[in-house]
């Protein structure tokens, strides 16, 4: 049986494709052109070299999951894995999950909340975190990559462990909240029994550019942050930082470590703040983004320059602090999101942030540059850390392998 | 992974009405096994034009299509078959030169062919005569199995209702609340039927908020007197209304009409009760018996399971050790919090404990869900 695209299975219903707003062909077009905007029609290949969500210019939309697996057997985390990877590649297609979706008596495969709407540039990315290489069923210990430690505790660190961890993450971004969240409640149930959902993040909004064709985007405080993100069109930095290399084990050659940070901020007590004392704690311009004593975002940080005896830039600024220059060279891939989650009910103030990820060689970067923001970012005072976690992100799987095949069999 | 046991089900199955049952699926051309061995065949090119022939008439019963492709057109590679818009059946792609089947049971009526992709319109496939709906010996064994088991726990109810309500009339409220979860067991296990009969689920075991405040009665209304209200002050006519309720239910099973996908779905909604309220400690809110309604679920659920079970061994003996296996670990995942008497009230449960029998639950509903479509064929054959 051919796979029924969301779209074929709305014309069949007697929906014409013009409630779609395209004309005919309108979704094969988009299936070529994975580089398409943000208006739907664009699709993102699931299969390939590096898994799809790391330099796939960043979607609007993210829900993240984190699961805990309930088995400690091997067979078992394949099977997940094979049905997963078919799953994700037909949700980023643009298809329906699964061939049982037009059977009155069964419960349809497709949980059917993304009938009629776009690819919308899904991605799904997989990734594996410590705790899977300590199950000692799972035989996986002799592969576990040096590297692959739980983050040291950090400074400033106020993390619910709930909020935090997780033996396998589901990263789903899209430019349609409804497909991100149908990802990963498609590939939930399809994992029922052999791992449960330990804790899970929408993100309304990216905070992080990814490609030169992006704008850099505002975070909830109204600033622009991640001008100086790696883009995935800088190769270069994208082999330096981003994916593993021959250091690695091979199953993780061409993947990636992914950081999650949950990280509350405190608009109330910023909105307080002075647009002075604003622009100086991130050391940018609000509106332009330039930083300051610059005009133009793009402007290289004046890191050096003083003004009256006093660097432009503080030194307890988070760009500064936050710089390849102030690192020793180190960046990192920032991806994050913008998240929501109602009111904080001991405070009635709103629960809401950035949902922090990046993707690095070594989480060693990402925890360097953290300790050095931890302790001395002047942001600190409006933000806390509540939740996070380190994956393993296997490369990228050949259609009929699965994400994380080289790892697991 | 209960995914690749859904394909193995269903590769190509459809089903329009429920008088219309697929088969077999149907994966490549020399598929032989497809259908029913009286299975009608009809055969069909697949031409630049379309369909060949573009319009068939077969009766009432399993129909096979033999589909070849002759077409030298890319964008034609199936056949389909349609009741209005919903697709009941089509072949897997077929690729020029090669052919491909399917079974669809239909009834009669007027059906749509389609070769999409090819120059033609629809045609019609016209269906005649009486579909066999008589069911098999074994289909009629698990009705009875299941029909034993429902007038058991109906008994069961009036047994242990009876000396309840006497409780509740003679004013002792600490024999009532010793009596009243051996009376909830056997309703909790038999639920989906009883709610089969309109009024007489809500009457017996509406919750207070399910129902107009003038309307509450039942269970609920006298657990809410002997544990919240600690008093049985006007609680007779309610006593005695919920003996005559529970012996009207007794009498009621004795007649219903049983399907065996009906007592499939049954299992199904057992378990939907447990996730719904139980797991949420909803149901029993003032005597937090809930594990004790848990258990009764599972066991009711369990029970249209193996009756319907020979069914299912037909077409998917895994399915089947699957959930056998699943029951097995549900009823296990409650054992820490037996007791002498029962279960441990819900109150004491943490969240790390109604995860964990959620879990539990989750995991068997997901595969006992694929059952009722997979013994619709059976029913039928």
């Amino acid at each position: 049986m051919s796979p029924l695209t969301r779209r074929r299975l709305l014309t069949t219903a007697g929906a014409g494709a013009a409630g779609l707003g395209l004309g005919a062909g309108g979704y094969l077009i988009g299936h070529e052109t994975a580089e398409a905007g943000n208006d739907g029609t664009g699709s993102v290949t699931f299969y390939g070299e590096h898994q799809a969500g790391i330099a796939t210019p960043a979607q609007d939309r993210l829900h993240f999951a984190a699961f805990d697996l309930l088995t400690e057997d091997p067979a078992e985390l394949r099977e997940l894995m094979r049905a997963w990877t078919v799953a994700a590649a037909e949700a980023s297609a643009g298809e329906m999950v699964g061939n049982v979706n037009d059977v009155q008596l069964a419960p349809p495969e497709d949980t059917g909340e993304t009938v009629g709407l776009l690819p919308s540039r899904l991605t799904v990315t997989f990734g594996f975190g410590p705790s899977l290489f300590e199950k000692p069923g799972l035989g996986l210990r002799g592969k576990r990559p040096a590297a692959l430690q739980p983050l040291p505790p950090l400074p400033a660190d106020e993390l619910n462990p709930a909020e935090s961890g997780g033996d396998i993450c589901v990263q789903a971004c899209s430019d349609d909240p409804q497909v991100a969240f149908h990802a990963v409640r498609n590939l939930a149930r399809i994992g029922r029994g052999t791992v449960a959902m330990r804790w899970s993040q929408l993100g309304f909004g990216r905070t992080a550019s990814t490609s030169r064709s992006q704008d850099t985007p505002r975070n909830l405080m109204g600033l622009k942050d991640g001008t100086a993100n790696i883009r995935a069109e800088d190769t270069e930095a994208m082999e330096k930082f981003v994916w593993v290399g021959d250091e690695g084990p091979a199953w993780l050659r061409g993947g990636s470590y992914l950081v999650t940070r949950r990280i509350r901020m405190l608009l109330e007590v910023w909105d307080r703040t002075s647009l002075l004392d604003q622009e100086r704690t991130i050391g940018r311009h609000k509106y332009s983004g330039a930083p300051l004593g610059r005009h133009d975002e793009f402007e290289p940080l004046p890191l050096d320059e003083e003004k009256d005896g006093h660097p432009v830039i503080p030194p307890d600024a988070h760009v500064r602090l936050a710089s390849a220059k102030e690192n020793d060279g180190a960046r990192i891939l920032r991806r994050g999101y913008s998240f929501t989650d109602g009111v904080d009910e001991s405070l009635g103030e709103l629960e809401a942030g950035l949902f922090f990820i990046s993707f690095q060689r070594n989480p060693e970067q990402f925890v360097a540059i953290q300790r050095r923001l931890g302790s001395f970012d002047a942001l600190n005072e409006y933000i806390k850390h509540v939740g996070s976690a380190l994956f393993a992100v296997p490369p990228g799987a050949a259609p009929g392998s699965y994400v994380g095949e080289a790892l697991l069999s | 992974m209960h995914r690749n046991l859904v394909r193995t089900l269903f590769c190509v199955m459809a089903l329009g009405l429920l008088a219309v049952f697929a088969t077999a699926c149907g994966s490549s051309d020399d598929d032989t096994t497809s259908g029913s061995p009286a299975a009608e065949v009809l055969a069909f090119n697949l031409t630049d034009a379309g369909c060949d022939p573009v319009d068939a008439e077969a009766a009432a019963g399993p129909i096979t299509f033999e589909v070849e492709n002759t077409s030298s057109n890319p964008d034609l590679h199936e056949l389909e078959v349609l009741d209005g818009e919903t697709v009941l059946g089509e072949t897997p792609d077929i690729s020029e030169g090669d052919s491909g089947t399917f079974t669809l049971t239909l009834e009669q009526g007027e059906y749509t062919l389609l070769c999409p992709g090819g120059d033609g319109d629809s045609g019609t496939l016209t269906v005649t005569g009486e579909l066999d709906t008589e069911s098999s010996p074994e289909v009629e064994e698990s009705i009875a199995t299941y029909r034993e088991y429902l007038e058991e726990n109906t008994a069961e109810l009036v047994d242990a209702t009876e000396p309840f309500v006497a409780a509740v009339v003679a004013g002792d409220i600490a024999k009532a609340k010793s009596l009243y979860p051996a009376a909830r067991i056997p309703y909790e296990r038999i639920e989906p039927v009883a709610e089969s009969f309109g009024s007489l689920d809500p009457r017996i075991d509406a919750r207070e908020n399910d129902v107009p405040a003038s309307e509450f009665e039942g269970f609920h209304r006298l657990e809410k007197a002997l544990w919240e209200e600690e008093s049985l002050k006007g609680m007779t006519p309610v006593a005695e209304q919920l003996l005559a309720d529970v012996e009207e239910l007794a009498e009621k099973v004795e007649t219903v009409e049983l399907q065996a996908v009906q007592i499939a779905n049954g299992a199904n909604e057992l378990l939907g009760e447990v996730s719904a309220s139980k797991i949420t400690g909803e149901e029993e809110r003032y005597s937090h018996i809930d594990l004790v309604d848990f258990e009764a679920n599972v066991e009711g659920s369990e029970a249209a399971f193996e009756a319907v079970k020979p069914l299912l061994d037909e077409s998917d003996n895994d399915l089947s050790g699957e959930i056998e296996a699943d029951f097995k670990m549900v009823f296990n995942s409650l054992e820490p919090y037996r007791t002498d008497d029962g279960f441990v009230p819900y109150t004491e449960l943490t969240k790390a404990d109604t995860k964990k029998l959620a879990v539990a639950i989750d995991t068997l509903a997901e595969k006992l869900s694929l059952v009722p479509a997979a013994i619709a064929s059976a029913e039928h054959e």
